[in-house]
């Protein structure tokens, strides 16, 4: 099915941002290693991950657009915090510590590998097709990144101790990913979107198994309370807000 | 009277951005309209948001208009069906390959129902498009462009270029 009926907008837009801003935070803080990374093929990889992410981004924000007839410039760069959905791990600084990039791209590369291939099944097609296309895409960062994670957990006694650090400082914000969209089981019950169980545990059994081939463990619970997927953001999300909106707000109206 | 040959002729003639090919040979378009004087062409991206599409959809715009008796050229994106390697036509290969970028055979792992297994990763053994040896490694996924990864050929000892499989 093509269009959408009316009753079921309103969820679908919190889905539709949950990934876009998902995406467009990890994309702005993946953008940080352009020019700095260790190696490199790492730069490189940054920077395409970078590219791909927020064009990604885009595309959700554009197919949000096709409901609300909004501009997805303005979708993207001029809503008030509270309307932000992103898990606020995704807007996590990693000082600059190349262990904790790897363990922030970890955790949210297989999330959203595998919430794309359950996007997949939507019954509303313009989201099937796109996240088909673009799950492809995704598998080929979830393949990178879990080298990463095998070249690190595998490489030298001071490798593994500093990805294992890092794992477990990510953890509690790799928590937040368990809160689901508002509205998603109006979506579930309507036949838009198929309920193929609690995503979360099938991210923790993903990610426990790629860390544990590597020698190392991982340990997260869902969050309790609300979070970002429900617009309540911490300090981290406020900082990335601003850097990410300071052009866009030297003049909202500039065509791009 | 412009017919459908002449602007497939037209549209073969525009090169993509970023590779020694053309959009026709690419796969890029998926159906051209004619009504009165106005064109309408349906074009697939390659890569979701990538930078080109805005190069090509201005050159198509462009070149169509030169053509007798049409006033107006529209030009659509649409990612039904997805764009995949699939579609880049023989010429299109064997042109690429002669600027030392492979592409991967087989259908494209979007259009199968199992993303996962089809998708070509680290592991894949994969020919060099200058001496077709296998003894190939991946130097970097990520490569000048979005659509492409770079190899590293280790029997003719030249790095090449290759098309991820999407």
């Amino acid at each position: 099915m093509s269009e959408l009926e009316q009753q079921f907008h309103a969820p679908m837009i919190q889905v539709l941002l949950c990934v876009a801003d998902d995406k467009l935070f990890l994309g702005h803080r993946n953008s940080d290693w352009t020019g700095i990374a260790p190696i490199l093929e790492a730069d490189i990889a940054f920077s395409s991950l970078a590219q791909d992410d927020i064009a990604h981004a885009s595309a959700f924000y554009e197919l949000m657009s096709s409901i609300t007839g909004q501009d997805p410039d303005q979708i993207a760069f001029s809503r008030q915090e509270n309307e932000y959905r992103c898990a606020d791990i995704v807007t996590k600084s990693d000082q600059f510590n190349w262990a904790s990039a790897i363990a922030r791209q970890f955790y949210c590369n297989v999330y959203d590998y595998l919430r794309l291939q359950r996007l997949s099944n939507a019954t509303w097609t313009p989201l099937a097709y796109l996240s088909k296309r673009i799950c492809a895409e995704q598998a080929i960062h979830l393949d990178h990144v879990t080298s990463w994670i095998e070249h690190l957990g595998n490489g030298t006694d001071d490798s593994k101790i500093r990805i294992q650090l890092a794992l477990d400082e990510y953890s509690p914000f790799a928590s937040m990913l368990s809160e689901s969209p508002e509205g998603i089981e109006t979506l579930f019950e309507g036949g838009i979107l198929i309920d193929e169980g609690c995503l979360f545990t099938a991210w923790k059994e993903q990610v426990k198994r790629i860390a544990n081939k590597a020698g190392l463990t991982v340990s997260v619970e869902p969050c309790s309370g609300v979070g970002g997927r429900n617009g309540k953001h911490d300090e981290d999300f406020t900082r990335s807000l601003s850097e990410l909106q300071e052009v866009f707000l030297t003049d909202p109206a500039a065509a791009w | 009277m412009v017919n459908i040959e002449t602007i497939f002729q037209v549209l073969g003639t525009i090169p993509d951005p970023e590779m020694p090919i053309s959009i026709t040979d690419l796969g890029l378009i998926e159906d051209v309209h004619i009504e009165d004087t106005t064109i309408q062409v349906i074009v697939l991206p390659t890569f979701i948001g990538c930078f080109a599409l805005p190069v090509i959809a201005k050159e198509i715009e462009q070149k169509l208009l030169l053509l007798n008796g049409i006033s107006s050229v529209e030009v659509n994106f649409i990612n039904d069906p997805p764009w995949s390697t699939d579609r880049i036509s023989e010429a299109g290969k064997a042109s690429l390959a002669e600027h030392g970028i492979s592409v991967p055979e087989g259908s494209s792992p979007c259009c199968t129902s199992e993303n996962s297994n089809d998708v070509e990763l680290r592991t894949s053994a994969v020919p060099c498009p200058w001496c077709q040896s296998r003894e190939t490694t991946l130097t970097s996924p990520f490569g000048p462009t979005r659509c492409k990864s770079i190899y590293f050929c280790k029997a003719c000892r030249q790095p090449f270029e290759r098309m991820k499989k999407v």
